[in-house]
């Protein structure tokens, strides 16, 4: 088990290498820079501007500092930005998107999994095509379409709570967000748990539960729902890491200072150390999640050994 | 741990994956149960096991019986149907509609009135002085030109973001899973590796900048742009699928047969293994259409989708969005419109997919 | 099946509820007289939209409009923009005094402004600031509006002066100039203005009260010549300039090059509260830009002793009538009155929440729901006019600024000048204005109206006939020599916009405009921001390319500028040395009027090329919620937050736009 642990660590270190390495050839071939703008700067002051952040030397220079600042885990100050370092962007943009991911995830998982399970056990009842129809919904529905008709709902019509803006921890400002985030995560998750309950409820363990008397109850409950959210464990390492990195959408409707805004806007800025930075990032939480994840497993199904 | 593990512990098969813009994701990198140099096959494994043994030895041709079975199963399914009348009516009227309309009331998607008193968004069902009028049934856009034809427009570029991305990522998908999973060994190790590697690449910035790299001369090449970087980001799952199929093909004995008898790597592959995929490939295939019409309607809302004046129903939405506040009419329609063809779609998918794997057909 | 249709008919249940309360929330909006909710804040706060996010909190660094509006709070200037007409109206400098020929600037500084830390502020903190601005390891991205000080070009490229090692004399730099006048040696004789004649009273009078100095003598001596003082970019600077190059050569082993250092550039601290500017050349627009952010003063210790991080909220030391109270990036600032302010009793908001903010609907939406009082300029959608323009809270002035399109006059056909103005004269601009909505139409290329007294020229009207028959001259014609479309190379034009709606909109309806009328279908191709500029400013589109220009100052000059240098700004590969040379002399001339005459002729010159096809000045286009007073839709939207207050009484509210006249 340790072996495993550490051999997975260990690998992570290429693969952030290389992911890193991908984007950064990928920001070196876009055109234009973080200083350019709607006003043209003078040849002199773009020469003063690169000799200032080192984009005058050769590149493979600049790639090997970046490599060492990732390396590192310290990727240096924002371009656009400045006197802001990378990693203090981090670390006040985390939380705010973490909440909202995981306040989401929670949501999402209670409403999916109860969802899920009684659509199971009324299998083809009108519960069933009910909660799937509404699941398969909130899959369709794109959260952009559903974070502005909620804001229209809530916010421009009844006055009820506030179109926009982060209110800290616990504030009404985290409902819509956590609601428009939270709905294609309940569907999945919904589904997921109707698919893997339907395939645990057959299985013989639960055929021999019930024989031996226990209450239907207590075979939901003690044993089918064991098995049947196998499939939503494997599903929330990523759901997590892209929780928190891909709120871009929802934070972008909502005006969240998380990381999805840093990162949208860096994209669009050129800003070098930021990209490298939250891609890092994120690319270490989805491999760690994975981790995570596997771990898990392990230990809901005694079946898996390491 | 050995494969029959595997096999016992795979989730469901075939959920919906990774929507490259964040949204959730069939599980990236997931080389579960602690197997690092043989990465798991994340789908379907079973599948292919439990239909060669129903199958003759060395029959490579998925043989006309299943497929009428399957066929059968499907039409049982009553969301399934639901979803192919209501897939096939939205796709002949996109087709067809706008040849008609345009014979009917002379608007096509580009039509702007050259009146500037008309160049605005009037609700639907609206002639200019307020009174009923069956000219506009969805009314207009900011422009004033008709929502109708531009939905009808709409319809006709997402369907074929949605197809044409999907045959792309086939394409790569298959071939790229289809020589892991024979190849097996050290090759397998390094590529299914690169495609861990890509699932956790944030793929917002390949397209930013592929699609501002490259940006498309014309709103025409832009879609061509679009068709490639959909594809190339959504094989992977892909690629998983039809290896994990491979894997557990390739020792079967029609195989072992072809190699025998001397006949090429390549045509094995594509020959003999590809072929009997096709099942979980045409299941996953038809999930994949709505998510990259999906993904496309994402890329719409960062500004970097389907170009004026061309329109998706992604781009029409996120139009609408923008003026929910006061033309709620604009987001209405083509969001509408273009959620009825994705909730068909995946309805439509998840039919094929009971239809045609025999884990779910007993549930 | 009955289960089935009964969740189909739910949602379809669902979907019509939805639109019903939409609907109803529409109609509800459209019978108010607000567009926001109009209920003051409690506590005396203004919540306000300002823009993108601030690149920094440090004046010199931050270029855009949101950030200015940020510093226009935390950091003062020598002057500061009137909350009405943006003239420059006394700050940290009480008055001023300017030379016979707008080339010398004597600033009074008051003697009670003190920085939020209750240090002084004097005439050095000034001069340290602007030299920190200029300082090529800064790298301030505005330096160049600092340009016109002398010798700061010189010192912010890391140029330097050339001397005769033996005779101790520099090049001087109007020996090289291409005098378009043709009268080098009037600089030779031009009579000292300032020196020697204190001793008359009379003169005195409107001579600058400021002591004569060491460098006062230095930098009004004539202009030294500056060449690279980079090795390498000197060889090819010499190379480029035959007659630099002799005179060079000529020293043989003598010439020496000195660098030009910060204390060379030509703003002095005559004493404690005495600044004096001197420019390169006459420049009577200079005062106008001295209110712009670049010219702010920065607290000299703080930024020493802090590097980049000054700007942090536990060390920013400010000098304006608010300072920082906190800020957290992309969420807000808030800014809270300084009580050290030299005017703090005049100023009448507590605090100020600046709010960051891309999106335009969402920006209206956070205003609609009662989330903030105030908003940027430019953020009502164009399609939400016919609803909010009616509304008591829209701000409607004109701006001074231009949407126009610019031609790449390099590559056929465009580089001919009878298919640009064929093009131009294709456009009902009349029509895009009123299709616009708060838009004036525009056929010259400084913005209409904005500058009073200004002799605008007027360029080409609406004219497809002509246009037809200029683009058959030009040799797209069929054999009766009528304009042929087939024949015109329609693949060798297209329009380029960045990504945005109101840039699709208006390529639409130009697009729509040129196959009506000349049977033209010209591309259109939109582009990521980043691309577009870069692909704009190398030259590399076909035809046309959208633009617009936000004037840094109040005059004409500013918009006249971007065709001074054929790099830069331009942007069209058109540049003609007789409009430079017109330009220049317009601003020789000292009487104002006279002068905006000269630039009058200039801009009729440019116009008659046509590098460029103007499409309309803009028009603010805010909302401000009626409570919020002393706020004002002056040309660049730029509020003297001091003079801002929150009014409680219904009765003294702003119903419309609020009266602009003094």
């Amino acid at each position: 088990m340790l072996r495993f642990i550490v051999r997975r660590l260990i690998i992570t270190v290429p693969m952030v290498i290389i992911v890193v390495s991908l984007t950064w050839g990928l920001i070196r071939l876009a055109p234009g820079n973080f200083y350019t703008g709607e006003k043209r700067i003078p040849p002199a002051i773009e020469q003063n501007l690169r000799e200032k952040y080192g984009l005058n030397k050769p590149w493979y220079v600049q790639y090997g500092k970046m490599l060492k600042n990732t390396l590192m885990l310290d990727f240096g100050t924002s371009l656009k930005y400045e006197g802001q370092s990378v990693g203090s962007i981090l670390a006040r943009s985390l939380p705010v998107s973490a909440t909202l991911g995981l306040l989401a995830y929670l949501l999402a998982l209670v409403v999916g999994v109860t969802a899920g399970t009684l659509a199971a056990l009324k299998q083809n009842s009108r519960l069933d095509y009910a909660s799937m129809a509404l699941a398969m919904l909130g899959i369709s529905l794109p959260n952009f379409v559903l974070g502005p008709l909620l804001v229209l709902i809530f916010s421009l019509s009844l006055f009820w709570l506030p179109p926009t803006r982060w209110g800290g921890f616990p504030s009404v400002n985290l409902i819509l967000p956590v609601l428009t985030l939270s709905a294609v995560y309940m569907a999945y998750i919904a589904r997921l748990t109707r698919s893997g309950m339907l395939e645990v409820l057959r299985a013989d363990y639960i055929r021999t539960a019930r024989a031996k008397g226990l209450s239907e109850r207590e075979v939901v409950l003690r044993h089918a729902l064991r098995g049947g959210l196998m499939p939503v464990v494997s599903y929330t390492g990523p759901a997590l890491a892209f929780l928190i990195a891909g709120t871009v959408v929802v934070e972008r409707i909502f005006v969240y200072p998380g990381l999805g805004t840093y990162f949208l806007n860096a994209c669009l800025n050129r800003d070098e150390p930021l990209i490298i930075g939250i891609v890092a990032f994120i690319s270490i939480s989805v491999l760690i999640f994975n981790l995570l994840v596997d771990i898990a497993y392990g230990f809901i199904d005694p079946r898996i050994r390491y | 741990m050995n494969d029959e593990h595997d096999i016992l512990d795979e989730p469901s098969p075939v959920e919906p994956a990774l929507d490259n813009l964040g949204q959730p994701t069939k599980p990236p990198v997931r080389t579960r149960a602690g197997d690092i140099t043989r990465p798991t096959n994340e789908l379907a494994v079973g599948e292919g096991d439990v239909r060669t043994a129903e199958r003759g030895e060395g029959e490579y041709i998925v043989g006309t019986s299943l497929w009428r079975d399957a066929w059968k199963r499907l039409l049982k399914n009553k969301l399934a149907v639901f979803g192919l009348v209501v897939v096939v009516i939205i796709t002949v009227t996109c087709l067809l509609g706008p040849p008609i309309l345009k014979a009917i009331t002379g608007f096509d998607y580009a039509y702007i009135p050259s009146d500037s008193a008309l160049t605005k968004s009037f609700p639907p069902f609206t002639a200019p002085d307020g009174s009923f009028s069956w000219l506009h049934p969805m009314g207009t856009d900011n422009a004033g030109r008709d929502i109708l034809a531009r939905v009808l427009l709409g319809g006709r570029i997402s369907l074929m973001v949605g197809i044409i991305s999907t045959i792309v990522s086939l394409i790569i998908g298959v071939s790229y899973g289809a020589t892991a999973g024979y190849l097996g060994g050290k090759v397998d190790d390094v590529m299914m590796r690169i495609v861990d590697v890509l699932y956790s690449l944030p793929y917002i910035i390949l397209v930013v900048v592929l699609l501002a790299m490259f940006g498309g001369k014309s709103p025409l090449s832009q879609l061509v742009l679009l068709f490639i970087a959909l594809g190339a980001i959504s094989w992977l799952t892909m690629a998983r699928i039809v290896r994990g199929q491979v894997i557990s093909l390739k020792n079967q004995e029609f195989v072992t047969a072809a190699r025998a008898t001397g006949v090429s790597t390549g045509k094995i592959i594509f020959r003999h293994l590809v072929p009997n995929t096709l099942g979980p490939v045409i299941v996953y295939a038809t999930l994949t259409i709505p998510q990259v019409m999906l993904s496309e309607a994402f890329l719409s809302f960062l500004g970097f989708g389907v170009q004026a004046p061309l329109a998706s129903w992604g781009s029409l939405a996120n139009d609408g969005v923008q003026n929910i506040a006061i033309f709620p009419w604009q987001l209405i329609f083509p969001g509408v419109t273009m959620a009825l063809a994705l909730f068909s779609l995946n309805f439509l998918g998840d039919g094929l997919r009971d239809a045609l794997d025999p884990q779910m057909r007993k549930v | 099946m009955s289960i089935f249709c009964s969740s189909k008919f739910r949602l379809a249940v669902g979907l019509v509820a939805l639109a019903l309360i939409i609907a109803g929330c529409t109609a509800s909006a459209s019978n108010q007289q607000f567009f926001g909710r109009a209920v003051p804040p409690r506590d005396n706060t203004l919540h306000y939209v300002s823009g993108s996010e601030p690149e920094s909190l440090d004046p010199q660094i931050g270029t855009g409009q949101p950030e200015a509006r940020i510093y226009m709070a935390l950091f003062e200037g020598l002057t500061e923009y009137d909350p009405k007409t943006m003239a420059p109206i006394p700050a940290i400098a009480e008055s001023w005094d300017v030379n016979h020929d707008s080339s010398e600037f004597i600033f009074h500084l008051r003697k009670n402004a003190r920085w939020s830390n209750g240090e002084a502020i004097t005439a050095r903190d000034f001069v340290w600031s602007l030299r920190r601005g200029l300082s090529p390891e800064l790298a301030a991205r505005n330096a160049y509006l600092a340009y016109y000080v002398k010798y700061a070009q010189g010192y912010n490229e890391g140029g330097a002066f050339v001397r005769n090692k033996r005779t101790g004399e520099f090049l001087l730099a109007k020996d090289f100039k291409e005098d378009a006048a043709g009268k080098p040696e009037e600089a030779h004789t031009e009579p000292e203005p300032m020196a020697n004649k204190n001793a008359d009273p009379a003169a005195a009078a409107q001579m600058p009260k400021a002591a004569e100095t060491e460098f006062h003598n230095f930098i009004k001596a004539p202009e030294r010549l500056v060449v690279p003082a980079e090795e390498k970019a000197r060889t090819k600077a010499l190379a480029a300039d035959e007659k630099i190059k002799k005179a060079v050569d000529a020293m043989g082993g003598d010439a020496e090059f000195v660098a030009v250092k910060k204390e060379d550039v030509g703003i002095e601290a005559v004493d404690d509260f005495t600044l004096r500017i001197t420019l390169t050349q006459s420049a009577p627009f200079f005062l106008g830009l001295t209110p712009h952010q670049f010219f702010r003063a920065v607290p000299q210790k703080t930024v020493e002793q802090f590097d980049k991080e000054w700007t942090s909220p536990e060390h920013i030391v400010t000098c304006g009538p608010f300072k920082v109270e906190t800020w957290k990036p992309y969420d807000k600032l808030v800014v809270v009155r300084d009580p050290m302010y030299w005017d703090a009793a005049n100023v009448k908001l507590d605090r100020i929440a600046f709010y960051p903010g891309d999106d335009n609907p969402t920006i209206m939406n956070m205003y609609k729901a009662g989330q903030v009082d105030a908003v940027l300029n430019h953020t009502v959608p164009a399609a939400w006019l016919d609803v909010v323009r009616p509304m008591k809270d829209y701000m409607d002035a004109p701006e001074v600024a231009i949407d126009y399109y610019q031609i790449n006059c390099k590559k056929p056909p465009m580089n001919d000048v009878r298919v640009r103005k064929a093009f131009n004269m294709s456009i009902d601009k009349e029509a895009l204005a009123r299709w616009r909505k708060i838009v004036k139409p525009l056929t010259a290329f400084s913005p209409e109206g904005i500058f009073p007294g200004y002799p605008q020229p007027k360029g080409d009207g609406f004219d497809p006939a002509k246009a037809k028959q200029l683009l058959a001259e030009a040799g797209f014609k069929d054999a009766s020599g009528n304009f042929d479309p087939k024949k015109f190379p329609v693949d060798e034009v297209g329009i380029v916009y960045n990504t945005q709606e109101s840039n699709r909109i208006v390529a639409e309806f130009i697009q729509a405009q040129w196959k009506q009328n000349l049977g033209l279908t010209v591309p259109l191709k939109n582009m990521e921001w980043k691309t577009f500029l870069d692909m704009r400013s190398k030259v590399e589109y076909k035809g046309f390319a959208r633009s617009g220009w936000v004037g840094d100052y109040m005059d004409p000059f500013t918009f006249l500028n971007l065709f001074y240098t054929p790099a830069g700004d331009n942007g069209t590969g058109w540049w003609d040395p007789k409009y430079v040379a017109l330009l220049d002399d317009a601003n020789k001339e000292l009487d104002p009027q006279k002068r905006y005459e000269k630039l009058a002729k200039a801009e009729a010159y440019l116009i008659d090329a046509q590098p460029v096809i103007p499409l309309y000045t803009a028009a603010t286009n805010w909302v401000k919620k009626p409570y919020v007073k002393g706020m004002y839709p002056n040309p660049q939207t730029l509020h003297a937050w001091k003079f801002v207050y929150i009014e409680n009484d219904p009765a003294k509210w702003d119903y419309g736009v609020p009266d602009m006249k003094e």
